[in-house]
């Protein structure tokens, strides 16, 4: 499926891009004297002297595919269930039952590696990431209330966020449990709790440096670093992942 | 599908409250003494003057099942071939092809949806985000002009600007295939959308919607919709494709 919605993307892309305002130019970019945007220029900042991480960003399509993929082997420590699930599911085996092949959430972190972008708004008392992949869009709550203590478990959780310093903190809780880190095939279970750092190097470059808290797979938590990088000039398209799918069935169905 | 949204609202409502934060309290909400909010006090301002439309909204359901309730029989001016498809969708005939029994939402039903929606303001664009299909809608305030010969899509391409109180949206380049309510209304690639959102005061919204479609409808005509405020709650996460049971029993092709 997602070679194909990579198809299906640059087929978009091609296509009558003015009418989907995708040369829209973005306001406020620091540009060089040829009109490009120079994606190596300051950070911005909020009226309030906090980073402005506002913005459409473009994931590293590595970690969609393994979010420990800057990682030592044995980087990742799984417990032994969790190794097994997930020597199976990288061999391809379990392809079909990946959530999102059925149209069912990617779950945090790995909607933020979907193989399209996100926009990420900063308003007051939240931030909101609008996501291209299947049209979703998640609230991080920036007012202080505390997560929930016995969440119903959903698929992209429940989040809060802080600044450290320069950082954006989200921290999340509240998964089903049934989401797959990455295409890998690494598991989670309801007790996940996700922590995303978003750092805006620069103009044009994000780091997220995420924590994956989870003992009912992991034996501690354990960390990874995406690089998102910032798209200007464009907006995000209309992904509905229930029109017209055709993936699923040519997917490993392992009997 | 929709009476299943529905009771699975009811059942979601009754699990852990405290868990989904429905119990947080809404900040800037007038409250009367003993705590309540107070629906019926002046509507918020911004430094503009300009009314302020956040918060959480929840239309009058009835719209979703048919958009003309409140008009007379005889008031929708139709087309004849839209009348005839129209008629040939009663009684649930046709059910199947409505674009949301396949989990794939759309405007305008997507804002009749019997769930909540939140409408966030933001510098150059308006998010309305939406508990049904955990979907959103971005509303351009930026001042670009709609697009002129749009890729069609499930929910357009909106702008939105200020004509005195009214917050007017204009909406075109709609996928022809989408309903305008359970009723089975439909439209055509010609339709253009125009949405005045009028907060008459805290709790109270009303949603002007007119529909102007020369190719399904001789003339422009115009719903009022009413909306009223969620306060001191939170959208809750709605997968439609989850665990999907319905369209099994819908008849029609």
């Amino acid at each position: 499926m997602h070679s194909l919605r990579m198809i299906a993307a640059a087929v978009f892309l091609t296509c009558t891009a003015s009418a989907q305002w995708l040369t829209n130019k973005t306001p406020n970019v620091p540009r060089n004297a040829d009109g490009k945007p120079n994606l190596t220029a300051p950070a911005p900042k909020m009226a309030d002297g906090k980073p402005d991480l506002s913005g459409i960003w473009n994931p590293n399509p590595k970690y969609l595919v393994n979010l420990a993929a800057d990682l030592k082997p044995g980087d990742v420590p799984m417990q032994p269930w969790a190794e097994a699930v997930f020597k199976e599911r990288s061999a391809g085996l379990h392809a079909h039952e990946e959530p999102d092949a059925n149209c069912l959430p990617q779950g945090v972190p790995k909607i933020d590696t979907a193989p399209v972008p996100w926009k990420l708004v900063q308003v007051p008392g939240q931030v909101v990431i609008l996501y291209e992949a299947f049209t979703q869009f998640r609230q991080i709550f920036m007012d202080g209330r505390k997560l929930p203590e016995d969440p119903n478990p959903i698929w992209l959780g429940y989040s809060i966020g802080h600044w450290d310093g320069d950082t954006l903190v989200v921290e999340s809780n509240g998964f089903n449990g049934k989401a797959w880190l990455d295409q890998q095939g690494h598991p989670t279970t309801e007790k996940l709790r996700v922590t995303e750092k978003y750092r805006r190097k620069d103009f044009g470059h994000m780091e997220i440096e995420i924590t994956i808290d989870d003992p009912g797979a992991y034996t501690k938590p354990w960390t990874a670093t995406e690089t998102p990088t910032l798209l200007v000039d464009t907006e995000l398209l209309e992904f509905i992942c229930a029109e017209n799918e055709q993936d699923i069935k040519h997917m490993v169905t392992r009997k | 599908m929709f009476g299943r949204m529905i009771l699975a609202s009811t059942l979601f409502a009754a699990v852990p409250a405290s868990a989904q934060w429905f119990k947080i309290a809404t900040p800037g909400t007038p409250r009367t003494p003993d705590g309540r909010p107070n629906l019926t006090a002046p509507t918020p301002r911004g430094p503009d003057g300009k009314p302020i439309l956040n918060g959480i909204w929840q239309m009058n359901g009835k719209y979703l099942q048919n958009i003309a309730s409140d008009l007379k029989p005889g008031e929708v001016p139709y087309q004849p071939w839209e009348e005839q498809l129209f008629n040939s969708r009663q009684n649930g005939a046709g059910g199947r092809q409505d674009p949301a029994a396949k989990c794939i939402p759309g405007m305008p039903k997507l804002d009749a949806l019997p769930y909540p929606f939140k409408i966030i303001e933001s510098p150059g664009m308006v998010m309305m985000l939406f508990e049904g299909f955990t979907t959103f809608r971005q509303i351009f305030t930026d001042g670009r002009e709609l697009p002129k010969d749009p890729n069609p899509t499930w929910f357009g391409y909106s702008v939105g600007k200020w004509e005195g109180d009214d917050w007017v949206v204009n909406t075109t380049g709609i996928k022809e295939s989408t309903w305008l309510d359970n009723a089975g209304r439909g439209h055509s690639d010609a339709l253009h959308l125009i949405e005045r959102f009028q907060r008459h005061d805290f709790g109270h919204m009303d949603i002007l919607l007119t529909l102007d479609d020369p190719k399904a409808y001789t003339k422009p005509w115009t719903v009022k919709e009413d909306v009223r405020l969620i306060p001191d709650t939170e959208l809750l996460e709605y997968i439609c494709v989850e665990n999907e049971k319905d369209y099994e029993h819908l008849i029609g092709k």
